[in-house]
């Protein structure tokens, strides 16, 4: 469990139990630290749960499980598991290069509740999409896709810096003048998924 | 003479607010969903706001609490 929804779910408890105490004992209210105790529970404690409970939720959106939830994505958590390492998302997830329980996050920072103002909006609109609105046939990203979510983990990395491809083409990746999927161009490929052979944790 | 009965009445008002609100919000943390996020903001957040401001009223216009 998170910290912060450790945090919160004490701040809940303990909020509810003091309601509780006021609820029924009212003749407490009429002396101070009755008061105080009422201020405490039915002030402080609502804002600062409020408060964390916030920041837990936003934890929660960096999970694979939360992106995964919305059927619209299961083709995509379906193409991490495809038993072929030529897949550049299936090869990370699989060899835990990125944390599985952050996998989708990892690679595609400007997603989430964590992104900025237009991502924050853009999430709001794919909960209106996928309740009311028609769910686009194929799914796009908003903009291209940006060099800096592969040079936060491979930039500085050896096999990367050394490698004779990398290496005179280095400033173009960095600049996002030449993008890594140009080369690196199998990536969740969501329409080439049947038949395709699937990975089974611990099944060789 | 009705005072303190009254602002008794609006503090368990604002008490049964702020649990449902709490409720809702804990609730909402178990379930892994974009829509948990709304839920918990939209019912959650305005249950606990409710409670938190109908308890600030509460106190605010109880002539019985001293002013400063």
């Amino acid at each position: 469990m998170l910290p912060s929804t450790a945090g919160f779910l004490a701040i809940v408890l303990a909020t509810i139990a003091l309601i509780a105490l006021l609820a029924l004992r009212p003749g407490l209210v009429q002396a101070r630290g009755g008061r105080i105790l009422a201020f405490l529970s039915l002030f402080i404690l609502p804002v600062l749960a409020t408060g964390l409970g916030t920041s837990a939720q936003m934890e929660h959106s960096k999970s694979t499980k939360f992106c995964l939830s919305c059927h619209v994505m299961e083709p995509y958590g379906k193409s991490l598991l495809v038993d072929d390492p030529s897949y550049v998302p299936a090869r990370h997830f699989q060899n835990n290069r990125v944390p599985r329980d952050e996998a989708c996050f990892t690679c595609h920072t400007n997603y989430t509740l964590f992104g900025d103002y237009k991502a924050k909006l853009r999430g709001l609109r794919h909960v209106y999409v996928n309740y009311i609105g028609t769910i686009p046939k194929q799914i796009k990203l908003y903009e291209p896709y940006n060099n800096r979510e592969c040079l936060h983990c491979h930039g500085g990395a050896r096999t990367f810096e050394e490698n004779e491809v990398h290496q005179p083409i280095r400033s173009d990746l960095q600049k996002n003048a030449t993008s890594c999927l140009e080369c690196h161009d199998k990536i969740h490929d969501v329409h080439g998924l049947a038949g395709v052979k699937m990975w089974k944790e611990g099944k060789p | 003479m009705n005072a303190a009965p009254r602002l008794i009445r609006r503090l368990k008002l604002s008490g049964l607010l702020v649990v449902l609100g709490l409720i809702v919000q804990a609730l909402t943390l178990f379930w892994p969903h974009p829509t948990a996020f709304l839920v918990f903001l939209l019912i959650g957040g305005t249950l606990v706001v409710a409670g938190v401001l109908l308890y600030l009223f509460s106190i605010a216009s109880d002539p019985a609490v001293p002013a400063g």
